[in-house]
């Protein structure tokens, strides 16, 4: 191999990569949190909410977990100015892949309201709760505890692969961010070797944070490795 | 005037009738016991008046006043009067023990804060787990969670307290604990609708013991005459096989 790595001008363009890096950690908490809340409640709606409205879900779950994420941020952001409605890079590529991982954590979410207890929900029941306090009070943090690795495999999933899908759409995440400076002085090799070193940094931040949330508030006793 | 009335309650699990028509009243401070063979419908009864298992017909009243199952409000207002523990104590698994007992009075109820945290540590006294109030339940033998559904039951303040087999899945050794704590709620004059197995302790407390069978009473008085004097043959014939040991 006659290829000569030269990290210099990566170095000098270190702080463009951390702006890059932290605008992925932030589109990450985002989408997860906004499609958690998704999530949440077509997960709700799929387990008690009469068939027109579980149709609704499923056939929002079925379009876009069977379509491309890239495809649905494409038709944000294409197809809006279309309509009249002009968003920023960000604001489409936040929203699809808010609206992504909201179909995801439908399906995640539903196998943990299958696994809450019968029981469990009859004494909230009898203890005089409503159906929204069962679930905020028995669900969630039930869900939160039986199905934690599945939330925070896919957390890293929206953080790492949902995210880097805009540079695509010109958004300066950190993937974007990478091929901007590369196409300038083509250290391409370098550049993706630092980031993908990034995003394991990144990804452990995240780990480490989201064990430590899921142990004050849910009592999981996770591990980061 | 009696506190419970439940006249001519019927309840189907659907073409199956499993409630054909369950009369009993019982006084203020009473005790009530109903027996009976598995799937005679005696959890059915309380499940019925907690409004989960859905009522087809007849009528409840509690100090008078009708229970109406007919909507989800209806519902909760029998809610709000009856308390039920369960066989598998169904405590909530991610919370303490003290959370289990303060999260309906505080969150549901909205009752004042103080109140409610002392009133929880009186009763955890009383069913002797004053020490365990910062415990979870996956800590806790099932004497012991059992004794806490107990105590949070009794947060609500219910007129009447429903108990749905409590002891049937504790070991034997654990079963007294939870019996103990029974008997002091009835010295304390709580009015109770039991579900029990534990014959000796059915005579020991109860005032009134319903025998049922296939989703009917079949006889109902004092624990001295169901229980030596039955009149009929399936409740002499179901006692002098349980009463034998």
């Amino acid at each position: 191999m006659n290829y000569r790595f030269q990290f210099g001008v990566v170095w000098d363009n270190f702080p463009e990569l951390l702006e890059g890096a932290w605008l992925t950690f932030q589109l990450g908490c985002f989408a997860f949190a906004g499609g958690a809340l998704i999530g949440l409640f077509c997960a709700t709606v799929k387990t008690y909410a009469p068939w027109p409205f579980r149709l609704l879900v499923d056939t929002y779950v079925v379009f876009i977990t069977n379509t491309p994420a890239l495809i649905q941020i494409y038709f944000l952001y294409f197809g809006l100015p279309e309509v009249g409605l002009r968003w920023s890079n960000e604001a489409c590529l936040l929203i699809g892949l808010t609206l992504n991982a909201g179909a995801y954590l439908t399906l995640i979410l539903r196998a943990g309201f299958l696994s809450v207890r019968v029981t469990e929900i009859e004494a909230g029941q009898t203890l005089g709760m409503s159906l929204i306090q069962q679930v905020r009070y028995i669900i969630v943090p039930h869900i939160a505890k039986s199905i934690y690795p599945a939330l925070a495999n896919f957390f890293i999933v929206v953080l790492v692969m949902g995210t880097s899908v805009g540079a695509l759409i010109g958004v300066d995440e950190l993937t974007g961010q990478a091929i901007n400076l590369s196409t300038v002085n083509y250290r391409w090799l370098e550049y993706f070797t630092v980031v993908a070193a990034m995003y394991v940094v990144l990804t452990f931040i995240a780990s480490i944070g989201l064990a430590l949330l899921g142990r004050w508030a849910f009592r999981v006793k996770a591990r980061i490795f | 005037m009696p506190h419970l009335a439940v006249s001519d309650v019927r309840a189907k699990y659907g073409a199956l009738e499993v409630l054909k028509g369950i009369s009993f009243e019982i006084q203020k401070g009473e005790i009530a016991a109903l027996v009976g063979p598995s799937g005679s419908g005696k959890s059915t009864v309380l499940r019925a008046l907690m409004g989960l298992t859905p009522i087809t017909g007849g009528a409840v009243e509690i100090a008078g006043e009708a229970m109406n199952y007919s909507s989800a409000r209806e519902v909760r207002a029998a809610r709000d009067r009856m308390a039920i523990v369960f066989q598998q104590y169904n405590l909530f698994q991610n919370m303490t023990v003290m959370q289990n007992l303060t999260l309906a009075p505080l969150k549901i109820k909205k009752w004042d804060k103080a109140e409610v945290t002392s009133e929880a540590r009186r009763l955890l006294g009383l069913v002797g787990l004053s020490d365990k109030a910062d415990a979870y339940s996956d800590q806790l033998s099932g004497g012991q969670q059992q004794r806490v559904a107990l105590a949070r039951a009794l947060a609500l303040k219910p007129q009447i307290l429903l108990l749905d087999e409590v002891t049937s899945a504790l070991d034997p050794e654990l079963v007294n604990e939870v019996l103990d704590a029974i008997r002091k709620l009835a010295d304390e004059g709580m009015t109770m609708v039991i579900v029990s197995h534990e014959m000796a302790f059915v005579r020991e407390v109860a005032d009134k013991v319903v025998f049922m069978d296939n989703g009917q009473i079949i006889e109902a008085g004092t624990p001295a005459a169901i229980f030596d004097e039955p009149k009929t043959d399936r409740a002499r014939d179901f006692f002098s096989k349980i009463l034998r040991h």
